[in-house]
């Protein structure tokens, strides 16, 4: 019996290397295209590799969608811009702004400053800032948005046809196929993340939060490990993504909060009243907490997986960086790096889970806090 | 794009996306799968305590069981030994009533010997009588034919009487 399977694995070896080496080839191939395109598109001068504004830029936002280069040829999708300013609504499409150099209706894409890289208004020169303009409401469609909109679209396709299976089944068939997979991540939200920090019996109102939460977060994750469109977009790294979540978190925790849970916030039983009169020490405390637990939320999320995507452009920026001083020590390294680009891709495939993983667990913990039993 | 800066555009539609993506994955996903899984584990959970019930029902039978064959055992024993007592009873009485009867039946055998040997006796001693009366009536008168020895006999007798 083992003999046997020894032997099948032995077979399917080379099938595996060969795989993995195919991987390994596209996503260099793909980080190779991506910072090609920026050396000519982004820097004048098209020979000095900038390293800083390729990672910066990829983990950024933007108001158009790289897609790659054939040759010269470069396809971008121009994305939306929507703003209102002084109460018209101005839309037009991103293409106007020509990368960042040209200005439409007075916008323009700020090069430096608090909103550099956002719309602001500039004079009709088309560069200079307008010192008196009024606050841009700016709500376009980002890579981001189109991004999360895919992620989203994507999601509910696929776990509505997982729910299509489980709408009057039988209670003892089997899982098969797609439930198969997903059955052990739902039960492990429900038995390790929400029945353990929240408790058996007040759990399952959280449920359709946790739930959607985690695998949000964890499909998003996998999706920003996709080299090419549609992934690739650092969604959960990005700190309005992670703030948006985190403002679901203090909204349910406070949404379903019981009178334990304000009691405790505005006046804690069982400590000294000198603490919370006159000078109200705890609950300034534990207000500041309520918003403090789900800041943490954001900020965990939001910089770790920033920095996994930075660590991994960094790597491959590498190749390029010493490419730049030596071709020869360029080629030389690459392979080392790319067999190093793998091993962390695995690793982000592991912190992609953890942090969906420890989002989901924190969310529950504060909800579980949020729904005390009060019998101290 | 700053990275710390959260954008009020892309806030806007997370919001939004993810509101949707939470109303339906709840509608059309979590409450159908999560029904199931619980449906699930009470049932398993109910099978589960039937079964162990079944086994300790089964054990209780296992127990009446054997209690039942020692009680028809010791019943079937007792049964054997009352009968084997009651026959030796039948036994004995027959016995007895058998040996009652011929004691009976050779004390009526006993008094008919008696009385057939009485009969007998008296049977004889009939016909003895007469056979003697006879003899005797056949001796006197043969005695008495001879006349003169008679008278001699007589005189003698006389004689005797008067020498007295």
């Amino acid at each position: 019996m083992r003999e046997e399977i020894h032997g099948r694995s032995k077979s399917t070896w080379l099938w595996k290397v060969l795989c993995l080496s195919l991987l390994v080839f596209l996503s260099s191939a793909a980080s190779y295209g991506a910072i090609d395109n920026v050396q000519v598109s982004d820097n004048d001068e098209g020979k000095q590799f900038d390293a800083r504004s390729v990672i910066i830029d990829h983990v950024l936002d933007s108001y158009e969608w790289h897609l790659l280069d054939i040759g010269e040829k470069d396809i971008t999708i121009h994305l939306p811009v929507i703003l209102f300013y002084e109460s018209s609504l101005y839309v037009f499409s991103s293409r106007r702004f020509e990368h960042g150099e040209a200005s439409h209706k007075n916008f323009a894409i700020a090069d430096e400053g608090r909103r550099k890289g956002r719309v602001i208004r500039v004079l009709d020169d088309g560069q200079t800032p307008d010192p008196e303009a009024a606050t841009i409401y700016d709500l376009s469609m980002t890579k981001t948005v189109l991004a999360v909109f895919i992620a989203s679209f994507l999601l509910c396709w696929l776990f509505v046809s997982v729910g299509k299976k489980y709408r009057g089944a039988d209670v003892y068939s089997t899982p098969k196929g797609l439930p198969l997979l997903f059955e052990p991540l739902i039960l492990f939200v429900r038995d390790q993340i929400a029945i353990l920090a929240i408790g058996p019996d007040r759990y399952q109102r959280f449920m359709p939060y946790l739930l959607t939460a985690f695998f949000f977060i964890f499909f998003n994750n996998l999706l920003g490990l996709v080299p090419f469109f549609p992934g690739g977009v650092n969604i959960t790294g990005n700190i309005s993504v992670t703030f948006v979540l985190a403002m679901f978190t203090f909204f349910f925790t406070h949404w379903y909060a019981n009178k334990h849970y304000w009691k405790q916030m505005f006046n804690m039983p069982g400590v000294p009243v000198f603490l919370k009169f006159p000078v109200p020490i705890l609950p300034l405390v534990e207000v500041m907490g309520a918003f403090i637990k789900p800041f943490t939320l954001m900020i965990r999320l939001f910089a770790n997986m920033t920095a996994g995507h930075m660590v991994i452009l960094s790597l491959t920026s590498l190749i390029f960086v010493l490419g730049s001083v030596s071709a020869l020590i360029g080629y030389s390294v690459s392979p080392l790096t790319v067999l190093f680009l793998v091993f962390l891709n695995f690793l982000k495939i592991l912190v992609s889970f953890l942090q969906a993983y420890i989002f989901t667990l924190f969310s529950a913990f504060f909800f579980g806090m949020a729904v005390p039993k009060g019998a101290h | 794009m700053e990275l710390l800066m959260p954008g009020l555009g892309l806030i806007f539609w997370m919001t939004i996306a993810f509101a949707v993506v939470l109303y339906i994955l709840k509608k059309y996903a979590w409450q159908p799968i999560l029904q199931i899984l619980n449906a699930r584990e009470k049932e398993l959970a109910k099978s589960f305590s039937d079964a162990k019930h079944i086994e300790y029902e089964m054990s209780q039978l296992d127990v009446a069981k054997s209690k039942k064959i020692a009680e028809a055992e010791k019943s079937y024993k007792e049964i054997v030994a009352k009968a084997e007592a009651d026959a030796d009873l039948i036994i004995e009485e027959a016995k007895q009533k058998a040996r009652e009867e011929a004691q009976e039946i050779g004390e009526k055998a006993e008094e008919m010997i008696l009385q057939y040997k009485k009969e007998a006796y008296s049977q004889i001693k009939e016909q003895l009588s007469s056979l003697s009366l006879e003899l005797a009536e056949q001796v006197l008168l043969e005695e008495f034919s001879d006349r003169g020895r008679n008278r001699q006999y007589v005189s003698k007798l006389l004689d005797k009487m008067n020498v007295n």
